[in-house]
């Protein structure tokens, strides 16, 4: 009862504040960039009617300055964390092998093994990945820019085409005038298709590297196999397609859901500020723990299965049957 | 009904059609791994494993559907 009484006065203060503000602080239409917008071109200068993108010379993207952010915090807790190391750890070495050895349990769990060849990338990537949608989360990240002209506005509604991607975060109550787009300083790097697709290259080809190390050339028989029969010949087939696949896969699948969330994150921030965000806020926190766990965890679990021999599934039933 | 968002229509229907059947399936590898998970708690590491690899076969459809999606929506193809 007392708790119903709670939300119901938080919902009537949101919604004073609401309308409140809202006669204060007029709103605009939001817009929301797929990809990272440049904030400046090194050696080369800035497209004057398309802001966010360079003309020439290399840009410098609002994701690229949080990927340097994220490199920066993991390299420097590990160097702070185990520069000491002692055996009986204190302080700050205590949570960074909490870390460690949680995630290093659970990818013995995957692949006893191996798991000394595996762990380094896929624990490296678990904490990358998971920093990087944490950051992108940080309010005022994907909210606090700077104003760039924008002369392209006036005609981007009679071309019809690229305005979907001629776009501007108007987050209220940080507006910019008419005719100005707002360009984030800081956006998740996860939320930046570079990112993940450069994750997901690195991660197919560590897997066939893998592969063709525990198996010699014998790890190619999976694709191509004539021994057996014209089924597993049309087998070998989908499995190479499949590893291609894999890389479209990864890449997207923590795309999509970091970038799904923030356009959630913001689209609800512009219908009802104040309260309806935060049920969702908390969801994309628990995404992004969970996008890090599981292109982790499928990494190692595909990097264990290109080490199996070809048919190794069998031998090691019959064991079992075996030992029974 | 203009070009423009018959496009729109085919991007909302290629990612909202695309997402029934993976959904479906996702729920269905975990709860099988969580019921195996409950009869045969031993099991568990590996039950994982495969848990997860079910999870990525299952989910492949609707990343392609929503790399059509956007292909369709930024008028790619």
């Amino acid at each position: 009862m007392r708790m119903r009484n709670a939300v119901l006065v938080a919902l009537a203060i949101g919604a004073v504040m609401y309308f409140g503000l809202g006669l204060v602080f007029p709103r605009e239409d939001l817009h929301i960039s797929v990809k990272a917008e440049a904030l400046m071109c090194i050696g080369g200068a800035m497209d004057a009617a398309h802001p966010g993108e360079c003309v020439s010379g290399f840009p410098i993207t609002n994701s690229l300055v949080t990927t340097i952010i994220v490199d920066l915090l993991l390299v420097l807790t590990v160097v702070f964390g185990v520069r000491r190391a002692q055996m009986v750890p204190r302080g700050f070495q205590n949570f960074i092998e909490l870390v460690v050895g949680t995630f290093y349990d659970f990818a013995v769990g995957v692949d006893k093994k191996n798991v000394a060849k595996f762990f380094p990338f896929a624990a490296t990537a678990f904490l990358l990945i998971i920093l990087s949608n944490l950051l992108g989360l940080i309010p005022g990240a994907g909210s606090i820019g700077m104003c760039q002209p924008y002369a392209h506005a006036a005609t981007a509604g009679a071309e019809g085409e690229g305005k979907h991607t001629e776009s501007v975060y108007a987050n209220w109550p940080l507006v910019c005038d008419a005719g100005e787009k707002l360009i984030p300083y800081l956006r998740a790097p996860s939320a930046d298709l570079n990112m993940t697709l450069a994750l997901g290259l690195i991660s197919v080809v560590l897997i066939q590297y893998f592969g063709l190390k525990a198996l010699g050339w014998e790890y190619l028989v999976r694709f191509f196999n004539f021994r057996e029969g014209p089924m597993f010949t049309v087998i070998g087939i989908i499995e190479l397609i499949s590893e291609f696949i894999r890389i479209v896969s990864f890449a997207f699948r923590l795309f999509g859901n970091i970038f799904a969330g923030e356009v959630v994150l913001v689209v609800l921030a512009s219908l009802f500020p104040y309260m309806l965000p935060l049920p969702f806020y908390a969801f994309e926190v628990f995404v992004a723990a969970m996008q890090a766990i599981i292109f982790s965890v499928l990494t190692l679990v595909f990097m264990s299965m290109a080490t199996q021999a070809h048919g190794g599934g069998h031998e090691e039933a019959e064991h079992g049957a075996a030992a029974h | 009904m203009t070009d423009e968002g018959l496009r729109f229509v085919a991007m909302a229907l290629a990612i909202g059609l695309g997402a029934i059947g993976p959904g479906a399936g996702i729920g269905v590898v975990f709860s099988g791994a969580l019921q195996a998970m409950g009869r045969n708690p031993e099991a568990e590491g590996m039950l994982r494993t495969y848990m997860f690899l079910g999870f990525a076969l299952a989910e492949v459809p609707f990343i392609l559907s929503l790399v059509f999606g956007l292909l369709i929506g930024f008028s790619i193809i």
